[in-house]
Order: structure tokens, then C-alpha cells, then sequence
């Protein structure tokens, strides 16, 4: 192929949680180097679509490419179901997703957290994987705790931690489903500042977050969803400083 | 070993009851009560491993079959599944005959057989309560990170309910070692067997007992130390840094 493949590619997506359709039809296109937002308010559907990229929550409806890659479908007697397992699994290790809740491996030092899924699932050299994930605790200014336990840590430090996990992958897409909502405020500073730099080198990010005036800054695209529909998109300028209506001017209006 | 020797013959000088025979006698009990009660230990969470895994399973006819058998072996008194075991086996007809007869007509291994269904039945339940309490968070993240079903199994969800389990698996090793002394009632020359016989011939109750007692204790103590060793090693990821 020709041009350079699309990290990721999410067309029509539909998903239903009994008879409420939470995502009704929704699209995506992640070039190399956007860093797209997706806002709302809570029950909009952003963090149920983010984890329909990536199958955590399966889609009823629409495909899914990775890498110009579509993900298989089979139909069961439930509605579908992928049709590989381990397509799916090979293309997750290509997207690497930071939770809000860290979700950090409890039983592992932050070190064993780092090296766990490179050297398993994508089967790297241990000695390698260990100097690549000490490199990464360097970035986010944690190599220092290398040895701690989730636990030991605090909030923002375990997210840190669990960014440099979601880095060792060296990941066609970063996932990021309010990775700061979990946070006490002051921590939240230190977080954001790792997920700049992230952007500022060009990772293709797909973000869920309240932080509006975070999103401004390093979006290339920003999605406003209401009600499990796109309701606008675009650039920062235009979507977050001219909302076209008047739910996003409420939405976007200071709370008191 | 000389000089061993005649330390104890000083040591048991003027007593009738513990002479060097009759601690040959205990000395072979607790030689056997180990054997017994490590080998089922082993033999029972080798079983109960796999069958705490289908005990989730999604499928009724894994789930159901490995539930009916915790139920009844945890339901029933260990004694009459001795019993069932060791009394049981001479009805199958021509078991005599068998290659098998050479295993069962010495007690020791219906006793073996026994104790490791009884105490993997336990184990089972255990480890499936720890595995069902695995953080919800963390297979996500398996699973987000392309993990297959058997790697998680094996990398997150086993090593972190093993840790869970343990001051619960703990629990049920010395319950087991306390329930192996059924094992005497079968002919089975244990540590309560070797009391019993010290017993029956000195007509000394309290001695006897007594001193088999000590040596349980002896073992209780040896076991809640190397667990919590285990505990203070495999644990240390709840413990605040330092402590």
C-alpha cells in the first residue's frame, strides 16, 4: 500500500446495553500524530466508545480498523462476537489504554509492571525490555520508585507509572479514558505534563477528559458527544471557542 | 552418635515409658504423619488448581460437577470418608487381583487417597474465592494489553489469588495436619497411632498423649512460621513501604 497506513479507524460504531443504545453510529478516523478529544457529559457514551476501540465493551454494529487492518465478526446468537481472538489480542498490543483507575498489576513492583506485557505478549528480551522500561520511569520521574508496589504510591504516581507501561508497548494508538478524573487535584499537574510531552512528540492519542482547558491546548480534533451521537467536531478553535449549540455553550460554561 | 546415645540412655534413665523404643515408636509416627500429611497437601492443590479455574467456568458441566464435589467433601466428616475409602475399595469386585490391590491393601494409601480429595475440596473453594476476587481492574488491563486467556491466567489472575489465598491456605494446612490423627483408626501407625500404641501398653494416658500433643504443637508452630515467612515475602506489596 501506497500511503501510510491509519493507526486507527472506527466507522458507524453501535453498542447497546440492553434495549438503551448507548453509542448510536459513531465514527473515527486517528491519523498518525492526532491527538483527538472526545468530550460530554457523563453517560454520553465517550469512555463506552473508547473502550469499543480497543473491545474491551464489544460493538453491536460498525468495524473497527487497526493499522489498515478491519477487525473480524462472526454472529452468534446474541449478536457478534470477534471472530479471532488472536487478531484481537495482537491488535490491542498495538493500543496501549491508561485507565482511569490506573489498574496498575497490584502484585507487581512498578518495574515488573513495566516489562510485563513486552516481554509476554510481545515476547522481548527481558535484559532489553528492563533497560527500555527504566528509560521510560526516567521520563515520567519515577525511576526512583522502581522497586515500589502500586500501593506504595501515590495517585498521580501510579498513573505516571501506568503511562510508562502503556509506552514500553510503543503503541500505534494511546487509549486514555479519564486518566485524571481518579486524581486529587494537585496531582493532576504532573499527569497532564507526561501526556503533553506524549502529544508534543507526536503520539497518535485518543483522550476522554473533563480537563477542557487541557484539551484545548493539545487537541488536534475535539468530539463533542451527547447522547451517544457525535453532536460536533472539529478543531479545538472551532468546537471548544464557537460552540455551534447550545448544549456544548452549556457544557462548556464555567460551573459554579 | 555414641555419645548421643548415651545421653539419652542418661537422659531416660529411671523412666519406663520413654525409652529409646518407645520413641523409635514416635519418631517413626511423626515420619509417617509428615509423609502423609505433605504428600496429600501436594497431591491436593496440584488437583485443586484446575478444578478452581472450572469452578468459574462459564460452562454448567465444568462448573456443577467440581461444585457437587467440594459440597459433599466439605459437607462430610473426614473419618467417614476414610472409611468409605478404605473399607470401600474391597467391594469393587476382583480389585484383589488388580495391579491396584498392591496399593490399597497397605492403609497408608486409601488414607493418602482420602485426605488429598478432602483437602483439595477445601483448597478448591479457597483459591476459587481468591481468583473470583482478582480486581476487575486489572484483568482489563490484561486484556487490554493483547493478553491471551491462558497468560493472564498464568502472568495476573493465578499469582495474584495464590497471594490472596494464603493466610486462608495456611489455615488449612494445619487443619489438615491436626486431621491426619484419623489416619490411626485405620492401622495407620501415625503420631496418634504411635501415642495410642504407647498408651495401650504403659497404660499411661497422660504421658503419652502429652507428649504427642508437644510434638503437634512442634509442628502447628513450624508451619505458622514458614507461612508467615511466605506471607512477609509474597505479601509485601500491601504493606506500607519499609514496614
Amino acid at each position: 500500500m501506497a500511503t501510510t497506513p491509519i493507526p486507527l479507524e472506527a466507522r458507524d460504531i453501535k453498542k447497546r446495553f440492553g434495549s438503551h443504545e448507548v453509542l448510536k453510529g459513531l465514527s473515527l478516523e486517528a491519523h498518525k500524530g492526532d491527538v483527538i478529544t472526545l468530550i460530554g457529559a457523563s453517560g454520553s457514551g465517550k469512555s463506552t466508545f473508547l473502550r469499543c476501540m480497543n473491545l474491551l465493551e464489544q460493538p453491536d454494529e460498525g468495524e473497527l480498523i487497526v493499522h489498515n487492518e478491519p477487525i473480524h465478526f462472526r454472529a452468534t446468537k446474541h449478536g457478534r462476537e470477534p471472530a479471532d481472538w488472536k487478531q484481537v489480542e495482537r491488535l490491542r498490543a498495538k493500543l496501549s489504554m491508561v485507565f482511569q483507575n490506573f489498574n496498575l498489576w497490584s502484585h507487581m513492583t512498578l518495574l515488573e509492571n513495566v516489562i510485563e506485557a513486552p516481554v509476554h505478549v510481545l515476547k522481548k528480551p527481558r535484559k532489553q525490555a528492563i533497560d527500555e522500561a527504566r528509560a521510560l520511569l526516567d521520563r515520567v520521574g519515577l525511576l526512583e520508585r522502581a522497586d515500589y508496589y502500586p500501593t506504595q504510591m501515590s495517585g498521580g504516581q501510579q498513573q505516571r507509572g501506568a503511562i510508562a507501561r502503556a509506552l514500553a508497548m510503543d503503541p500505534e494508538v494511546m487509549l486514555f479514558d479519564e486518566p485524571t478524573s481518579a486524581l486529587d487535584p494537585e496531582l493532576v499537574g504532573d499527569v497532564l505534563k507526561v501526556m503533553r510531552g506524549l502529544a508534543d512528540e507526536g503520539r497518535t492519542m485518543i483522550l476522554v477528559t473533563h480537563e477542557i482547558a487541557f484539551a484545548r491546548d493539545v487537541s488536534s480534533q475535539v468530539i463533542y458527544l451527547h447522547q451517544g451521537v457525535i453532536e460536533e467536531s472539529g478543531t479545538p478553535a472551532e468546537v471548544l471557542d464557537n460552540p455551534r449549540s447550545e448544549r456544548l455553550r452549556q457544557f462548556l460554561a464555567p460551573k459554579h | 552418635m555414641d555419645q548421643l546415645n548415651a545421653w539419652f540412655t542418661q537422659l531416660l534413665a529411671g523412666n519406663a515409658i520413654f525409652t529409646a523404643n518407645t520413641l523409635g515408636f514416635y519418631w517413626n509416627g511423626l515420619v509417617t504423619t509428615v509423609q502423609l500429611v505433605f504428600l496429600c497437601l501436594l497431591l491436593g492443590i496440584l488437583l485443586a488448581i484446575p478444578l478452581a479455574i472450572g469452578r468459574g467456568s462459564k460452562r454448567w458441566w465444568i462448573k456443577w460437577p467440581i461444585y457437587a464435589y467440594t459440597y459433599v467433601f466439605r459437607g462430610t466428616p473426614l473419618l467417614i470418608q476414610l472409611y468409605l475409602v478404605y473399607y470401600g475399595v474391597v467391594f469393587f469386585n476382583g480389585i484383589q487381583d488388580t495391579i491396584f490391590w498392591e496399593v490399597f491393601k497397605d492403609a497408608f494409601y486409601p488414607a493418602l487417597i482420602a485426605f488429598t480429595l478432602n483437602t483439595a475440596a477445601y483448597t478448591t473453594e479457597i483459591f476459587r474465592g481468591a481468583i473470583k476476587n482478582t480486581a476487575k481492574g486489572e484483568i482489563e488491563a490484561a486484556r487490554a494489553y493483547g493478553m491471551s486467556k491462558g497468560l493472564m491466567m498464568r502472568r495476573i489472575i493465578l499469582p495474584s489469588a495464590f497471594r490472596r489465598a494464603l493466610p486462608a491456605y495456611g489455615n488449612e494446612v494445619i487443619f489438615m495436619l491436626h486431621a491426619s490423627a484419623v489416619a490411626s483408626v485405620v492401622t495407620i501407625m501415625d503420631l496418634t497411632g504411635a501415642a495410642y500404641y504407647v498408651y495401650a501398653r504403659f497404660y499411661a494416658p497422660f504421658p503419652a498423649f502429652i507428649f504427642v500433643a508437644l510434638i503437634y504443637l512442634c509442628l502447628t508452630f513450624s508451619i505458622m512460621f514458614v507461612f508467615r515467612r511466605l506471607e512477609k515475602r509474597l505479601l509485601a506489596h500491601l504493606r506500607p513501604r519499609g514496614a
